[in-house]
């Protein structure tokens, strides 16, 4: 960095992609906001040498890891949807607030979505580990 | 016994640190991080404390502030890494255990001087959703013959929303702000949300367009920060997930009210404005 952009990182005080990472005192959704775009980006790197031959796998542990990954961004990626697009569990705006009430749509409903999500991407990620950790080498995979 | 108590809440009862984010961009080359030593009371917000250093040890800190009782949205700066108004807080409701405490700037807002944000760019972007009362029939809006009719469902449609102080704090909450320069964040979206169920307003299509663009509301991934930290209870995150919904269902043609009629005055003729 130079003596401009030294100024300007400072002057401009933009957080960039550390802002992501800020999670620490904040709520369970910026955890997995922060998951889904890390999963999002690897699975983005995955399908680069996927793509140049489909066949492609890394193997062993390192495709538990990778249904893992796979897992966790399609089961965040249904509850996101269906927050996002149709507003489920998000509740109504409130005409009477009692003091230091705590936001509706950190609160309320929704919150069963995310255990619900929770639930799936664990159920999903146990059965794709021990498919493939254990069967697949068995069936010579 | 009642005079007891309100001498006990100012008596000081610790010694805190307060450690100050000092920049000034224009003559420094790195920020500094100062220390100041002060006495509180289990009154003394970190308002209070501020204006004390100020005052009695550092005249050149520079910090913004106006109302000091949570109604103007000028003091917000990060208190221990987390955005807070600062004539709200005590300073010992954030340091209870331990006695020092953090101040920097908000996030995402470039720095005038020490805990002074820019509010620029910020304030264009709630420009740019029109925050204000779109009509067809503009020579109504202009020189009204009456008022609007409006019920108690449709209000509450939208009144949490406008209890919003324009702080910031969301927005330099918002992970999505902090990659994305552009994106209009959670202020801006939640009240063109609030214009847009407004039952007098007929504007649905314009801000429509205003907000379903590339760095609209479809970059917001509901990390709800921005609802974690407002410090009025506005809720932006849900604002954000409903203007969507609103949206797509715009896209099969709904329409969430038809423009208010007007009620004909009947105290004779209304003030002209
Ligand atoms: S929505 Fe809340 S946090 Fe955001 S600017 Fe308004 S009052 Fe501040
Ligand atoms: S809910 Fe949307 S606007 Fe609010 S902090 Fe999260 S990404 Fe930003
Ligand atoms: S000084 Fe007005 S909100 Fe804090």
């Amino acid at each position: 960095m130079g003596e401009r952009e030294y100024l300007e990182y400072y002057a401009l005080n933009r957080r960039g992609v550390s802002g992501w990472f800020k999670i620490r005192g904040y709520v369970l959704e910026r955890k997995l906001y922060l998951f889904h775009r890390i999963t999002g980006i690897l699975i983005v790197l995955f399908m680069l040498p996927h793509f140049y031959s489909t066949g492609w796998h890394p193997g062993l542990w390192w495709d538990a890891l990778l249904g893992i990954i796979i897992t966790f961004h399609v089961a965040n990626g249904i509850r996101l949807t269906l927050l996002e697009l149709l507003g489920i569990g998000i509740g109504k705006p409130l005409l009477v607030k009692k003091p230091f009430q705590r936001p509706v749509s950190i609160e309320g409903k929704q919150r069963y979505l995310l255990a619900l999500t929770i639930l799936l991407f664990l159920v999903l990620a146990i059965i794709w580990s021990y498919y493939a950790v254990l069967v697949k080498p068995l069936m010579g995979g | 016994m009642m005079e007891q108590s309100s001498i006990d809440l100012w008596k000081p009862v610790k010694v805190v640190k307060l450690r100050v984010y000092k920049y000034n961009p224009k003559k420094d080359f790195f920020p500094e991080w100062k220390e100041y030593e002060i006495e509180v009371s289990r009154g003394t917000t970190i308002l209070d404390a501020l204006l004390r250093i100020k005052e009695e040890i550092d005249p050149s800190l520079s910090f913004r502030y106006s109302c000091g009782q949570a109604l103007c949205g000028s003091c917000a700066m990060m208190v221990n890494g987390r955005q807070m108004l600062v004539c709200r807080t005590r300073v010992l409701e954030v340091a209870h255990n331990r006695d020092f405490i953090e101040l920097r700037p908000l996030d995402n807002f470039s720095v005038i001087r020490d805990l002074v944000g820019d509010f620029t760019p910020f304030f264009e972007k709630h420009r740019a959703v029109k925050p204000w009362i779109i009509r067809k029939d503009v020579e109504e809006l202009e020189n009204p013959t009456g008022e609007y009719r409006q019920t108690i469902e449709e209000y509450a449609r939208y009144y949490q929303f406008t209890d919003c102080l324009k702080c910031g704090a969301c927005y330099s909450a918002c992970p999505t702000v902090a990659t994305d320069h552009e994106y209009l964040g959670p202020q801006a979206l939640a009240q063109a949300y609030r214009y847009m169920v407004d039952s007098r307003d007929d504007g649905l299509d314009e801000r429509i367009a205003i907000v379903d663009s590339d760095h609209g509301c479809w970059r917001c991934h509901f990390a709800t920060s921005c609802s974690d930290v407002c410090p009025k209870y506005v809720d932006p995150g849900q604002g954000i997930q409903l203007l969507k919904r609103l949206i797509v269902r715009r896209k099969f043609g709904f329409r969430p009210h038809k423009p208010a009629e007007v009620l004909p005055s009947k105290i004779g003729e209304v003030k002209r404005r």
